[in-house]
């Protein structure tokens, strides 16, 4: 039994060790200003990637060499399936997730035809009104998932308009299919607060067998649907937690820590403003550019002078580049919140 | 009026290139190997370069001023409609095809201009601005005019003959077995046909007459490149059209945690509904498809893309109730709901990757292929633990009178209801069949009867049945009454091969079988009777011829306990119970043979000696008492006469 006991501390070490790196990984690569920032798309895809990898990892722990009998005894009997049922709740979060990447992509889209309208060789006020048309419903939209449930009704555009004419207006009934997927009265926010009750570090004589590496996972799980709810916009997100029990001395967990502050202090920045469109990098570029081109487009004239043009012209390289980042990760990391 | 096209000059170089690529073309559809798109796309080649050069080169200045003039004209159409909000198809249908022919004068002349103003003067310049603008204006008021096209005429989706089954009785699995009777399974399998309806009837979504006018607008808002905002409404108001009608149908979204948690009987009624959905879904879509391929005819590639968008999300939410139901605990009442979502994303499975069959469709077969294999494991695994079940049953105390133990009829049950699903099951059941079938020996009559008696799923139901066997053996240990163990299981072998025998299961079975269990009763039925009467009938056994040793006392002590053991025998096993008339029938009267025979042998041979005092019987009254046997009411025959002289 002693060889058994020491095989299962090597286990427990090996599966700490390789969670610990893989978090470290993505903590310095969020920081490498060449590399992916914090909460872009490409490093949501890395943080889904290594959640997959830890959960592989952590069935390869459970099923070497593991007594099944072990699972009936306590602290087994409680801690399994409490884990099972944070597995549901997290692939309840991931359909909604993926739910709502969709309604990016719709985002992407509006961005699209701003930009396409903006790139023409000579921008007239047809092209500019169209860009306008297209950004203001992006704008709203982004509002829009924020606020209420289930509100279609028509908005006072208070948004500068051109002559006469509301022709810029998209019908607001338009969105209605792309929000609120998931039953009613479902909430993220709940739902990752469920998961983190009872979740409590093993300790001392507990802490052999399986409960160890059934509350790292957990804890990785959490931490993973917290990064994704915070970062995209889903169903419910009033008063996602800032904080969960993540114990700062365990050594596996230092990264995870740190990432976890970071996205906190953003999200805390953006709880300032009044728009909280998801902390996902891209979307909030698309909403500063989209703001921006806007009151370059309230302002247009025609002819439009060069210098404005030109500050125009690299703005709107950017949002065209942000769009290719998105139009490249986004339906890859759909389809991995998927596998999952 | 003329056409912008008549009046802008086309410089020389550029009609080389023309030339050159009519050459071209003409040559290329010359060639034989060309399938359609290909040459529907020279063609359209064709016609435009043609068209780009019926240009006369006149002179710039009066070639401005007309261009101006028509341009004029346009932007009056198109500006006069804008105060008017009522549809523009359905007030004047003339007059909307005289906006979209203005539309495409602006819009040949946007294309047109540039090559002017390169070196264009101010005026030009302005010109070319305003096009735009009022270019814009138009296609903004063409998105509305499609929205408002597409919600007007939206045709309500009906099929034939939807009717909706709902079978509420359900075989319970339940610990006690209390409730449990010979229940009208029938009920509780009914499959839903309404589903069967061939995808050649493919009703309208929209109403035909405006698809040409769908057509037009498309075809227009593409020539001006603003085929996103084409797209981006199209697709926005066919998927309220698709969740509308989800709605319709009564289709609820749940959270997988819901559905885990979800009580049987609402989760047996979500699933029926489901099932329906799906089906009917299935045909809506095709429908759809027709639509957008009618609507984006000439405009190719985007087809797909577009259908594809639109049922994504709602068939993605129908795919995760699916995948929420084979996630949960097998449990034995589970099984024909999940057979029957087995069968239904099956069936469709064709439809579905005709429909989704380019490449942007991709991921929505894969989830149907994975949804179809989850539900295959969890309907394997469901009825493997039915049998652990079965195996796994624990109740210590004994059925009361030897009948049938509930198990025995809740497993016949059950199984009675499996043949019905025999197809699917035996696609599910191929890979796990074991080396358990028996060898295919001699056929009966040389039919292939048998045949069927070796499918997957009849090895399955014998391996069923063989586990339900050994359990009421062990069952059978719990009576202290070895001839009680013997009623016992002689009843319930009866029950399983009288299940068997039913024109569901006999097939499955075989005979080989039920003669086998035949022939098992039959060998309780004997073990019973020596078990109960082989020492009384000892006690009647006669001696050999010298009878005169035998003392009368022996005699007589041993009618006495002859009568006595018949006695203790009626007492209790009149409370003994055999359901099945003809057994007990048969039963009754082979014990009467032996047992009265032996009793008149003996008292006939014997009566002198014995004297009718301790005949307390005739044997015309055993054989009455033999008839009281096994009637399931405990009867007492002490005291119960007065006695004889």
């Amino acid at each position: 039994m002693d060889g058994n006991h020491e095989q299962e501390l090597e286990d427990l070490e090996l599966f700490q060790k390789y969670v610990a790196d893989r978090f470290s990984d993505l903590l310095s690569s969020s920081s490498d200003e060449a590399a992916d920032s914090l909460l872009s798309v490409s490093w949501l895809r890395k943080l889904v990637d290594v959640f997959l990898c830890c959960e592989a990892e952590f069935k390869a722990v459970l099923i070497m060499g593991r007594d099944p009998s072990q699972v009936s005894k306590p602290p087994l009997d409680r801690l399994v399936p409490e884990f099972l049922d944070r597995v549901v709740k997290a692939l309840d979060v991931c359909n909604a997730v993926s739910h709502s990447v969709e309604s990016v992509r719709h985002y992407q889209k509006l961005a699209e035809i701003a930009v396409s309208a903006f790139e023409q060789r000579s921008i007239g006020d047809g092209q500019v009104r169209r860009a306008k048309k297209a950004l203001n419903s992006l704008m709203l939209t982004l509002e829009e998932k924020e606020g209420s449930n289930h509100k279609s009704a028509e908005r006072a555009w208070s948004f500068g308009r051109r002559g006469a004419t509301n022709k810029d207006r998209a019908a607001p009934g338009q969105f209605r299919s792309l929000s609120w997927n998931m039953a009613k009265g479902w909430s993220a926010a709940k739902q990752i607060q469920a998961m983190s009750a009872n979740l409590v570090a093993p300790r001392g004589a507990k802490s052999s067998g399986l409960a160890s590496p059934v509350y790292i996972m957990s804890t990785v799980m959490l931490f993973v649907m917290w990064a994704l709810v915070a970062a995209i916009p889903c169903q419910e997100r009033n008063g996602l937690s800032t904080h969960f029990p993540v114990p700062r001395q365990l050594g596996w967990a230092q990264s995870m820590v740190a990432l976890q502050e970071k996205i906190a202090e953003e999200w805390k920045k953006k709880k300032e403003k009044t728009r909280l469109a998801g902390l996902l990098e891209e979307t909030q570029r698309l909403e500063r550019l989209g703001q921006s081109l806007i009151e370059f487009a309230d302002s247009f004239h025609f002819p439009a002078e060069a210098e404005r043009l030109e500050e125009m012209a690299s703005q709107v390289a950017e949002l065209a580049d942000t769009c290719k980042k998105m139009e490249e990760g986004l339906v890859p990391l759909q389809q991995q919140i998927r596998e999952v | 009026m003329g056409d912008f096209r008549s009046i802008l000059p086309l410089c020389e170089g550029e009609q080389h290139v023309i030339a050159a690529t009519q050459h071209l073309v003409k040559a290329l559809g010359a060639s034989k190997n060309l399938d359609d798109d290909l040459r529907k796309i020279l063609s359209q080649l064709d016609s435009h370069l043609s068209a780009m050069t019926i240009l006369s080169p006149e002179s710039r200045g009066t070639g401005f001023r007309e261009v101006e003039q028509q341009f004029k004209w346009a932007e009056e159409k198109i500006r006069g409609w804008e105060s008017n909000q009522s549809l523009m198809w359905d007030s004047d249908p003339l007059e909307a095809s005289e906006y979209l022919k203005a539309v495409v004068e602006i819009q040949t002349l946007v294309e047109g201009l540039p090559r002017l103003s390169m070196s264009g003067t101010r005026k030009q310049k302005e010109l070319l601005n305003r096009a735009e603008s009022i270019l814009q204006t138009a296609m903004s008021r063409l998105e509305e005019e499609l929205v408002h096209i597409l919600v007007k005429h939206k045709q309500y989706f009906e099929l034939g003959n939807m009717s909706f089954q709902y079978c509420g009785k359900d075989v319970v699995y339940d610990e006690s077995f209390v409730s449990v009777e010979d229940m009208r399974i029938e009920e509780a399998s009914q499959r839903n046909n309404s589903g069967n309806e061939s995808v050649d009837c493919v009703p309208d979504l929209v109403h035909p007459q405006v698809i040409p006018h769908l057509k037009s607008i498309a075809t227009v808002m593409f020539a001006s490149s603003y085929d996103q905002e084409f797209c981006q409404a199209f697709i926005s108001v066919r998927r309220d059209a698709l969740e509308e009608y989800l709605v319709i149908l009564k289709v609820e979204k749940f959270s997988i945690e819901d559905v885990l948690k979800m009580d049987w009987n609402c989760l047996n009624f979500e699933i029926q509904k489901w099932i329906r959905a799906l089906n009917v879904i299935i045909r809506y879509l095709a429908s759809e498809k027709r639509l957008c391929g009618q609507v984006f005819e000439d405009l190719g590639f985007l087809n797909p893309f577009c259908f594809v968008e639109i049922s994504k999300v709602s068939l993605l939410h129908l795919l995760n109730f699916g995948d929420a139901i084979a996630m949960g605990t097998p449990e034995p009442q589970k099984l024909f709901r999940l057979l029957d979502m087995y069968e239904v994303v099956a069936d469709n499975l064709l439809y579905i990757d005709t429909l989704f069959s380019e490449e942007a469709g991709t991921c929505v077969r894969i989830e149907f292929h994975q949804l179809l294999r989850r539900l295959a494991d969890s309907a394997r695994a469901t009825l493997f633990t039915f049998g652990n079940a079965i195996a796994a049953n624990a109740s210590t105390s004994p059925v009361p009178r030897g009948e049938i133990h509930p198990l025995t009829r809740y497993v016949m049950n059950y199984i009675k209801t499996l043949p019905i699903y025999c197809s699917i099951l035996n696609v599910l059941l191929k890979d796990q069949n074991a080396a358990a079938s028996n060898p295919v020996a001699e056929l009966e009559n040389g039919l292939e009867v048998s045949s069927m008696a070796y499918c997957p799923m009849a090895c399955h139901l014998r391996s069923i049945t063989c586990i339900l066997e050994a359990k009421l053996d062990s069952k059978s240990k719990l009576y202290k009454d070895c001839a009680l163990q013997h009623i016992f299981l002689m009843n319930n072998y009866h029950y399983m091969v009288e299940k068997a025998k039913s024109p569901e299961l006999k097939l499955f079975f075989g005979d080989e079988w039920i003669r086998e269990h035949i022939v098992k009763f039959k060998q309780h039925a004997t073990s019973y009777e020596r078990a109960t009467w082989s020492s009384a009938l000892s006690l009647l056994r006669v001696g050999s011829a010298g009878s005169s040793s035998t003392s009368k006392t022996i005699l007589k002590d041993k009618c006495r306990g002859f009568i006595i053991a018949f006695e203790e025998v009626y007492k209790s096993q009149t409370g003994w119970s055999i359901p099945d008339p003809k057994l007990r029938e048969d039963l009754q009267i082979s014990t009467s043979q032996k047992v009265v025979l032996a009793y008149r042998n003996f008292t006939g041979r014997n009566s002198a000696d014995i004297g009718e005092k301790y005949i307390k019987y005739t044997t015309d009254d055993l054989e009455k008492y033999i008839l009281d046997l096994f009637e399931g009411s405990p009867k007492s025959l002490q005291r119960s006469r007065s006695r004889r002289n």
